[in-house]
């Protein structure tokens, strides 16, 4: 068998004295959605940062498409940063209020060194196009668009960097159940046609058993089953 | 372990506490001179002399050893002798500070009268706020306020004396002037936090369950206090630099008139004397607000703390402001069109009329050409004081451990009390009296800064930033520095009135400008002199302050209602309004 894309050995992360994550060791392939399902405060959250080294382990291992993370300086982590990129519950609060829409989706582009004036435009209009909005909601700011929409936002900044997993942290959580179909199902396309990998974690067992290929359930900052 | 506030606390005290030990050190002219002069007017200013003096003061020993010397004859309870009169200078210390606090005091019943009075209806008719009329009594400046009552009490209506310290009937108006703004910021403290608190539910729930009114009334009202105590706290630091302009105008013989009578006479162990008191009166202040505090809340919330529903303050149609501003400038772009210099003896204390719209003052000059050029350099002085705190602010926004520390210290000393020690070191001007207020009136802007940071820093958004590989500088400037620097630099822009009385003020005292420059404070100050024979050179700056005061006030307050409140900061940044205003009573001396 090859390499999983993504291998996490023991991880502990501690905020002071209280033990947030303890142990928790995962893998997950190319193209497979893990779901970590769990009571509110068992650590999946937190699990979610450490593995994106958002928030540095306290021990353990996290290996990323073969490479060992935990060892790399905050330098030496920011080449491989695009190739894992989050989704993050509150659709408003993950996009800067101050920015339209369209710098949003393009400052990845910028920071990566990536942006050209020839084709930045055309790219930012076909990845608003990608997660089925509208290019013109580009001229927008995040307060004049609906929950859903900010987090089909959230997700093309995402794929703007060119990823090869995407921790979702509660992606519908906080969208109206109306809405949340339409994201799951974005959100399988998009997996069906560019075999990303999804760390999914979600409290709600509902979405979970529709949306996960396995499913891990933790509780107290520890695994207890899958 | 030391936190890093507790850390930078102590280095700020004990800088200030050095600044004052080796002001004979820092005073660039030559103290032997000033003593030489004072002690023997007929010696001639000999070398030999000089350097007799010098060795008899310890000047020749170099700074470290002057502060290791001023230290331990401090602690030994020796503060020296006056350089001029060659007394002892512990007594005129201890004499000065008793008139102080009976003034302080008596200021203090006033302001406690006059909290009562404003706070009374609003615990009456269950809401409502103290209104603007009290938001202007706290905008008014104690110098302001003094010179007013000077006038039409004392000297047109000959009700009270004015001058002196011979008997009760001398601590009126002195009580009155320094205790009607600092009573005018506690009732409005109160009276803007009370509605809020009256809409809580227990109150609805004591009153359905029969409990007298009295009783709903004294719960409220403890309920209010103990959150408001810090800034209590900072009205009698207030007090203290209150005193010194106020004894000034009433020829009290207190601790501040002392402290700026030593200060303008470079005789600088009795400025040490009594700067070192009003440091200590300040503190003393200080460390009563916490222990009532701790008092009030009781045990079971000492460390929770107890915070205040966000406070319903008084809001002002934006014409008002707009009006105020307009006055001023057209006021005083009238006045730059003409000579502010111009000496006419022949032409002396004018009454307005068609040549001289405003009179002339003492040497026939026009007072509406000084009153406009005077605005150009108060305000011009203080935009450069507020850029240069925006700047500070946005620096130590990032650093919240060592600006809360400083902060405090800042917060503890009264404008005047700075300026004062600048004066003494650097000698009176217009730089000095800058540097004075610009040392003081960055803490709100920074507190304001470092809550935009932590919130800013906190947010989602911040994280996708570096999940997608930006570096802490792309992050710092694209991300974090704009949402911080608009908002502060707005706050900062509301400041620049109460900043421009702050500089009024040291120039009332002969602290900032020096004659001729056309200066808001010295014109007040000079025309004091003949104010009976000329009320309108008096009344123009006098007007044009209160004017100022006025927009202060009533553009902070617009700014305020028109901006929603928002969730996070809603709380905080009411407080900080308060703050604000009370900074800026502080600043009017």
């Amino acid at each position: 068998m090859t390499d999983p894309l993504l291998d996490v050995r023991d991880l502990v992360v501690r905020y002071g004295d209280v033990t947030a994550v303890d142990h928790v060791s995962l893998s997950l392939a190319e193209g497979e959605t893990l779901a970590l399902n769990g009571p509110s405060g068992c650590g999946k959250s937190s699990t979610a940062l450490a593995v994106l080294q958002l928030h540095r382990p306290h021990a353990g291992e996290v290996r990323f498409e073969g490479r060992e993370l935990t060892t790399l300086t905050e330098r030496e982590l920011r080449p491989l940063r695009p190739r894992m990129q989050p989704v993050f519950q509150d659709p408003y609060g993950s996009l800067s209020p101050r920015h339209r829409i369209r710098d949003a989706v393009a400052e990845p582009l910028k920071v990566q060194g990536r942006w050209t004036g020839a084709d930045g435009p055309a790219r930012v209009a076909e990845l608003l196009d990608r997660v089925g909005l509208d290019p013109s909601y580009g001229d927008r700011r995040p307060h004049e668009l609906s929950g859903g929409q900010c987090q089909r936002v959230g997700i093309a900044r995402a794929l703007a960097s060119e990823p090869r997993l995407l921790v979702l942290d509660e992606p519908v959580s906080a969208l109206d159940p109306s809405v949340r179909a339409g994201v799951l199902n974005l959100l399988a396309d998009l997996q069906d046609d560019l075999g990303l990998g999804y760390l999914f974690i979600c409290h709600d067992r509902a979405v979970v058993r529709h949306f996960a290929d396995r499913t891990i359930e933790m509780r107290e900052g520890r695994v207890t089953s899958g | 372990m030391v936190s890093p506030a507790g850390l930078t606390r102590l280095v700020c005290l004990v800088a200030v506490l050095a600044t004052v030990g080796l002001l004979p050190w820092l005073s660039h002219r030559d103290p032997a001179l000033t003593v030489l002069r004072a002690r023997s007017a007929e010696q001639e200013p000999t070398e030999e002399a000089l350097s007799a003096i010098r060795q008899d003061l310890g000047l020749d020993a170099g700074p470290l050893s002057l502060l290791g010397n001023w230290a331990s004859d401090l602690l030994h309870g020796d503060f020296g002798t006056s350089w001029v009169s060659g007394t002892e200078v512990l007594p005129s210390v201890i004499a000065g500070l008793q008139v102080s606090l009976a003034l302080m005091g008596a200021a203090l019943g006033v302001a406690v009268v006059l909290a009562a009075v404003l706070v009374a209806p609003v615990l009456v008719r269950g809401r409502g706020s103290a209104g603007a009329f009290a938001a202007m009594l706290v905008a008014l400046p104690e110098f302001l306020l003094a010179t007013i009552a000077l006038l039409v009490c004392g000297v047109w209506l000959g009700w009270l004396p004015t001058a002196g310290w011979a008997g009760p009937e001398y601590l009126v108006l002195p009580a009155l002037a320094l205790g009607v703004p600092a009573g005018g910021l506690l009732g409005r403290l109160v009276a803007d936090a009370l509605p809020a608190v009256l809409d809580e539910r227990w109150v609805e729930l004591w009153r359905g369950a029969g409990v007298s009114r009295t009783r709903v009334s004294a719960a409220a009202l403890k309920r209010v206090l103990p959150p408001l105590v810090p800034q209590f706290g900072m009205v009698a630091v207030g007090l203290t630099g209150g005193a010194v302009a106020v004894e000034m105008v009433f020829a009290v013989p207190g601790i501040g008139r002392t402290a700026l009578g030593a200060a303008k006479s470079q005789d600088l162990p009795l400025l040490q004397g009594s700067v070192l008191a009003l440091l200590l009166l300040g503190l003393v202040a200080g460390a009563a607000a916490v222990g009532v505090r701790r008092r009030l809340l009781g045990p079971a919330l000492r460390d929770a703390g107890l915070t205040l529903p966000p406070a319903r303050p008084v809001r002002t149609h934006p014409a008002i402001p707009s009006a105020l501003f307009t006055l001023l400038a057209v006021t005083i772009g009238w006045g730059l069109l003409r000579d502010p210099y111009t000496v006419n003896t022949g032409a002396r204390l004018a009454a307005p009329a068609w040549a001289h719209p405003l009179g002339t003052d003492a040497l026939g000059r026009d007072v509406l050409a000084r009153l406009g050029h005077g605005a150009a350099s108060t305000v011009g002085t203080a935009a450069a004081i507020c850029v240069l705190s925006l700047l500070v602010a946005l620096a130590l926004g990032f650093l919240p451990g060592i600006a809360a520390g400083a902060a405090d210290i800042a917060n503890a000393l009264p404008p005047v009390i700075v300026g004062i020690l600048v004066a003494a070191a650097a000698g009176p001007g217009t730089g000095g009296a800058a540097l004075a207020v610009a040392l003081i009136s960055w803490p709100a802007l920074s507190a304001h800064a470092a809550a935009l940071v932590q919130e800013v820093r906190a947010s989602a958004f911040l994280t996708a930033q570096r999940a997608m590989g930006a570096t802490p500088f792309w992050i710092l400037t694209r991300h974090v520095l704009p949402s911080v620097a608009a908002p502060v630099a707005r706050h900062a822009l509301l400041r620049l009135p109460g900043i421009a009385l702050a500089l009024a003020s040291l120039g009332f005292l002969g602290l900032g400008a020096q004659p001729p420059t056309p200066e808001w404070g010295l014109l007040l100050d000079e025309s004091r002199a003949y104010v009976e024979r000329a009320p309108w050179a008096a009344l123009a700056p006098a007007v044009a302050l209160a004017l100022l005061a006025g927009l202060a006030v009533s553009g902070a307050a617009a700014v305020q209602g028109r901006r929603p409140t928002r969730r996070a900061i809603g709380a905080s940044s009411t407080r900080r309004g308060a703050r604000v205003v009370q900074k800026e009573t502080s600043v009017g001396v």
